[in-house]
């Protein structure tokens, strides 16, 4: 985030703020248009890596099957995500779905349960059977790809996560 | 130079209106959290889209409104084409019927923030593109160097039109789809989108304080390029602090760590110079715009603190997931951006000459949004703080978690009404202003800018 909206910033007057000539202040603009881009360069470098390499999870672990890629159109048509998280990203109404579909006491039938009829706090959204279980298929490749959440044992002394290829609980 | 157009202030005249509508939204979503099931005409699946996507709707056009009335005086020519700024007020006003529409027939599709049926990017990116078309063709027509808040607007039209279009990458199936890096690419895009959003209101901010303040050297300084290209390397670099959790490869979260930790450097000046930024408010205590300008630089050492915490992996363990993220987010949309597009609408409006008559309304909305905010941002930290603990440090069920928070989930909805009265208040009064110089009788006009 960035700020420079403040009365803080009026007081900052120095060397290209007036006085200077024309020349000197266009060099500035130079120098400014070169730092752009090369931070523009290096964010193309970025978003190239990140399409291609950023998962540390094996395709096979994170792949999405024909019917999977159906229920993950299932879970965009009926908003799943205004309540549900997936690694803790989505709304906060209902519970974190990343792995339900293997955790201890839940699993596939479990799932499908829930998606089929709801509960008294979750409704009952018109799934029908082959929609959940294209839903399930979603879910349970996501429950393929990692934990979550991470505990707290999972920290190096620096304060980022140790790698997290998952355990397969 | 000032546009006598009236299009601009219709962008702000709607623009206030999509935000009350939105926070109304808001106000129900949060009541449906302390009380599940309560109004079933428009049920949480809906109104959390509606809520998010009209507030949103808000940002942009306040900013998008701003900069069409700023830029002919900036940049010292009229506008490029006055014909495509209505053009593109006309798309959004549309697209924005279709996207209400689409969630109140519960027709959705798109992903988390842009729910709607995906179709309706296009005419987003068609109305985007004219709005680009417009500002480069203006801007680029100055002739002497950019002002940082230039390079910001450039910056935050650019990325947005990437991000946006990264975001809907997805619509592409790929040969190896990897639930993973869907995750990844989708926050990375998210993390550039509220980046350039940010860059629309910063710049805002800076044009607003230069006109009431007359000096127009602060933008033209060394240091505000600086803090404009900290602010890029963040809006980059820095998104995958949102995804910690998310087993990507460990190279992106190192990066956006290590990123993410500059901004102490805002956060510590910002802190610096203090004193400076509560005198200059006192000098200027007839301008509303500066009150609200002061209160933004108020709400972003709040937010960025927070920011900077919880951008801590250690930290974030306990934080992600959980409304502290929702503080954060709440903090930062109505906290810093909607009270600095309120500035800078007042600002358009003829603050301060406009302040006599309702002042007295009007400090009474200000008082209420950002005296319900304070408590509406600690109760969702409280909630948070309580999730976070429970879920990594015990196996209670997600009910059991979510019982323990409810106190803080009711001083949340509570005070989220505090939020809609003073919007209320303050959208009553700049409406009435903003209809009043789209009718033509705009009379109170701040000559000395034209
Ligand atoms: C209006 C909010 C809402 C929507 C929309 C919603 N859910 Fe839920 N869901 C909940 C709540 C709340 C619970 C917890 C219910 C309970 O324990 O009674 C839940 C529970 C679940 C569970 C059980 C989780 C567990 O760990 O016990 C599954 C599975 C689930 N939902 C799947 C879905 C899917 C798939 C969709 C979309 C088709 C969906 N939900 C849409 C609110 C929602």
């Amino acid at each position: 985030m960035f700020t420079a909206s403040t009365p803080a910033l009026q007081s900052l007057r120095n060397s290209d703020s007036g006085g200077h000539s024309e020349r000197i202040r266009w060099r500035a603009t130079r120098h400014r248009r070169a730092i752009v881009a090369v931070l523009v360069l290096l964010f193309v470098v970025q978003t190239v890596l990140t399409w291609t390499t950023s998962t540390a999870v094996p395709t096979e672990r994170g792949g999405l099957s024909q019917q999977a890629r159906r229920g993950r159109q299932w879970y965009q048509e009926f908003n799943c995500t205004a309540c549900h998280q997936f690694y803790g990203l989505g709304g906060y109404m209902g519970p974190d779905l990343t792995n339900v579909t293997r955790a201890k006491g839940k699993g596939p039938e479990y799932t499908k349960a829930f998606i089929l009829h709801g509960t008294a706090r979750m409704p009952n959204l018109g799934v029908d059977k082959s929609q959940a279980d294209d839903l399930v298929a979603y879910l349970d490749a996501m429950a393929a790809s990692g934990t979550y959440p991470i505990r707290a044992a999972n920290l190096t002394p620096y304060g980022t996560y140790k790698e997290m290829i998952p355990d397969g609980e | 130079m000032e546009s006598r157009d009236p299009t601009a202030h219709l962008f702000l005249l709607f623009a206030v209106a999509a935000l009350w509508i939105g926070a109304f939204f808001g106000v129900i979503g949060a009541w449906q959290h302390v009380v599940p099931g309560v109004i079933d005409v428009v049920p949480f699946v809906k109104s959390r889209p509606l809520h998010v996507s009209l507030v949103i709707a808000w940002i942009f056009m306040a900013a998008v409104g701003g900069i069409y009335h700023y830029l002919p005086e900036t940049v010292g020519v009229p506008l490029h084409s006055p014909a495509l700024v209505r053009a593109h007020l006309a798309i959004f006003l549309v697209t924005g019927l279709l996207v209400v529409g689409a969630y109140f027939t519960g027709r959705f599709g798109g992903r988390e923030y842009w729910e709607f049926p995906p179709v309706l990017a296009i005419p987003i990116v068609i109305g985007w593109l004219l709005f680009t078309w417009n500002f480069f063709r203006t801007a680029l027509r100055r002739r002497t160097p950019w002002p940082a808040y230039l390079w910001m607007w450039a910056t935050g039209i650019v990325f947005f039109l990437f991000a946006y279009l990264e975001s809907n990458l997805w619509l592409l199936q790929q040969p190896d789809d990897n639930v993973v890096r869907d995750l990844t690419v989708q926050w990375k895009s998210y993390g550039a989108l509220t980046g350039s959003w940010n860059m629309l209101v910063y710049g805002t901010a800076m044009v607003v304080m230069e006109r009431i303040t007359g000096d127009t050297a602060p933008a033209r300084s060394k240091s505000a390029f600086l803090l404009y290209s900290l602010g890029l390397t963040n809006l980059l670099f820095g998104w995958a602090h949102h995804i910690y959790p998310v087993p990507s490869a460990s190279w992106l979260r190192i990066l956006a760590y290590v990123v993410s930790m500059t901004e102490w450097i805002v956060l510590a000046r910002i802190i610096h110079q203090w004193r400076r930024s509560v005198e200059a408010s006192l000098f200027h205590t007839r301008s509303f715009s500066y009150r609200f300008l002061f209160a933004s630089e108020v709400w972003v050492v709040l937010n960025l603190t927070l920011a900077l915490l919880i951008s801590i992996p250690a930290v974030n363990l306990f934080t992600h997931g959980t409304h502290i993220t929702v503080a954060h987010a709440m903090g930062s949309t109505i906290g810093i951006n909607t009270t600095i597009l309120f500035a800078s609408i007042a600002y358009i409006i003829g603050d301060p000459v406009a302040l006599g008559a309702d002042a007295r309304a009007r400090s009474l909305g200000f008082w209420l949004l950002n005296g319900s905010l304070v408590v509406f941002w600690a109760c969702l930290i409280g909630a948070g703080l309580v999730k976070g603990w429970l879920t990594v440090m015990t196996d209670l069920p997600f009910e059991t978690i979510m019982n323990r928070a409810r106190p803080f989930i009711a001083g949340f909805a509570t005070s989220g009404i505090g939020i809609l009265l003073g919007l209320t208040l303050l959208g009553m009064q700049v409406s009435r202003h903003l209809l009043l110089r789209v009718l033509g009788a705009g009379g109170r006009e701040r000559e000395e800018w034209t």
